[in-house]
């Protein structure tokens, strides 16, 4: 486990790419996620970024928060955006036009440009194997347009198209598993990060940008908004999530799983969800619903984990 | 604020900044190895020499050393730049040549293998590690010793040391993975080329789990004077 000492944030760059003025809520886990990938990939980066709350806090006319050249897309096109930008290079070093250099292309989008609306133009760009880097920050809900659902909200989250109430329990479909879609693409680089691990996500994302060929990285983003919580709890509920579970940290390398976090027994989910409006509504049952089949997920994980 | 050209394109800069920050500012690439922004420039691995015109003489200079002035001309690429970079490359390679960091470095330079005669370090002696150490954490527990080819980083006299709090700085900054951190249990062991040491973690009261060496706490809470029970949780649990 990495438990650096309070001196080792020190060392890392103080030079931000993503800065500061954006128009995140308070206590955005996505804006900080953000910030810190950025850190981590340098200012050699090229940015596709998909429309979603990160394109519209950075980005309203005429002001930016980049410091890096940002392309913004559209939901459903991000990777493609990405590829043809790493095409173009290729090609443009390739004729003489621009001189040998490492630049690193990066695709980011929230949940729903990933695995809903994006889903076709990623799983094409990571089939081809273009170098490039997919970021996904899944805050697990449509947030900037409103908490409608999306594939990747967790199942009995109340959201203003999957409202609880007397005849329903919010979301009735498990969170999609996307980790798992990206590495049976058979890629040679799939993570999951929690910017509550800041030097394990910083690490994972250098990683995937020196990985040759696609990498993609799944970044769990607290919303504080949308997930009915206090502002000041963005860091612990992804501790949370990883301690119980529900969002495990690990990474897939050519095929191999390794699990980063490892804890002697994980928490239980209640000390996740109760912190949560958005679960609030849920009865005993559900929630033990919920807690076999985290526990029967985790368990799995780690078998993978350990059979290499 | 002065104006110099690198790679033929003109840059205006502050005075006291040295050629490198000038080209990390404007995305030019200069490969280091020795070098971080929160602790003094030393100059020690040499990968950022650049070749710099003054009163119409050419020489090399380490860019993370030299101060920019008025007028100044920096290739970062010139021939004699990158013949020189090469073969200090090689010599790296040359040191270590079954380190991870050092190999790919080479790969981006365009040295595929050396001809010299090779040993197997994984430690470059760049000093990073010793600078953070003292600048940054404030404790100076790990330092070089000795000359010349028995140049080494360690602990004094290769024994624990009694002032290291095994904050794992050093670990975390080593540009080439040196030097070995992880915790097992109870105890966390740090494992430089030279020495090692092992320090007794503090368990957290409520969640029982091992978060922080002993030894830490009590240095942080000399520096700061708080009370002694503020670090009975663990950060989770606070």
């Amino acid at each position: 486990m990495q438990n650096y000492g309070v001196y080792v944030p020190r060392l890392v760059t103080k030079k931000d790419i993503f800065v500061s003025g954006h128009r995140a809520c308070i206590g955005c886990g996505e804006a900080l996620a953000v910030r810190l990938v950025c850190k981590a990939l340098g200012q050699n980066t090229i940015i596709a970024s998909a429309t979603g709350c990160m394109e519209i806090v950075s980005s309203p006319l005429p002001t930016t928060s980049w410091k890096v050249p940002w392309i913004h897309t559209l939901f459903e096109n991000t990777a493609a955006v990405a590829s043809g930008i790493e095409s173009g290079l290729k090609m443009l070093m390739k004729k003489g036009r621009i001189a040998q250099q490492d630049i690193t292309v990066v695709a980011m989008a929230g949940d729903g440009g990933t695995s809903d609306i994006g889903l076709q133009a990623l799983s094409g760009a990571l089939e081809r194997g273009h170098n490039f880097v997919y970021l996904c920050f899944d805050n697990e809900a449509y947030m900037n347009t409103g908490i409608q659902r999306s594939s990747s909200t967790p199942y009995g989250a109340a959201t203003t198209t999957s409202p609880a109430g007397k005849v329903s329990i919010g979301q009735v479909s498990w969170k999609k598993n996307m980790p798992a879609i990206a590495a049976a693409h058979n890629i040679p680089y799939v993570a999951t990060a929690c910017p509550s691990y800041p030097f394990d996500m910083m690490d994972k994302v250098k990683k995937a940008a020196a990985t040759p060929g696609p990498a993609y990285v799944h970044i769990l983003s607290v919303c504080p908004t949308g997930w009915r919580c206090p502002t000041d709890l963005a860091i612990k509920l992804g501790r949370l999530a990883v301690e119980t579970g529900i969002f495990p940290l690990y990474e897939v390398e050519n095929g191999k799983y390794k699990l980063n976090f490892d804890f002697p027994e994980l928490k239980p989910v209640t000390a996740y969800m109760k912190l949560q409006g958005r679960f609030r509504h849920l009865s005993e049952d559900i929630i033990e619903k919920i807690q076999k089949r985290v526990t029967a997920d985790y368990a799995e994980l780690k078998e993978r984990a350990v059979e290499g | 604020m002065v104006t110099l050209t690198i790679d033929g394109r003109k840059l205006k800069a502050e005075e006291g900044q040295t050629i490198l920050q000038v080209a990390e500012d404007n995305n030019i690439y200069i490969p280091t190895l020795c070098h971080n922004e929160a602790v003094k420039p030393y100059g020690a691995c040499r990968l950022c020499l650049v070749e710099i015109t003054r009163r119409g003489r050419e020489k090399l200079v380490a860019s993370c050393l030299y101060e920019v002035e008025d007028g100044l001309e920096v290739k970062t690429g010139s021939d004699r730049v990158v013949s020189n970079r090469r073969m200090l490359m090689e010599l790296l390679l040359a040191r270590c040549p079954n380190n991870k960091e050092i190999q790919d470095l080479a790969r981006r330079l365009g040295v595929e293998e050396t001809s010299f005669q090779q040993d197997d370090k994984q430690c470059i002696l760049c000093a990073l590690c010793v600078r953070v150490c003292q600048e940054v954490v404030g404790v100076s527990a790990i330092s070089l010793v000795n000359r010349g080819v028995d140049r080494q980083m360690g602990t004094p006299y290769y024994e624990p040391s009694d002032v290291c709090i095994g904050c794992g700085s050093c670990a975390y900054v080593c540009p080439v993975g040196a030097i070995d951190f992880k915790d097992v249990g109870d105890t966390r062991y740090i494992k430089w080329p030279s020495s090692q040491m092992d320090f007794k973690l503090k368990k957290c009261k409520t969640c029982g789990g091992y978060w922080i060496p002993e030894r830490q706490l009590e240095y942080m809470i000399e520096q700061t004077g708080l009370p002694p029970g503020t670090f009975d949780n663990c950060p989770d649990c606070r």
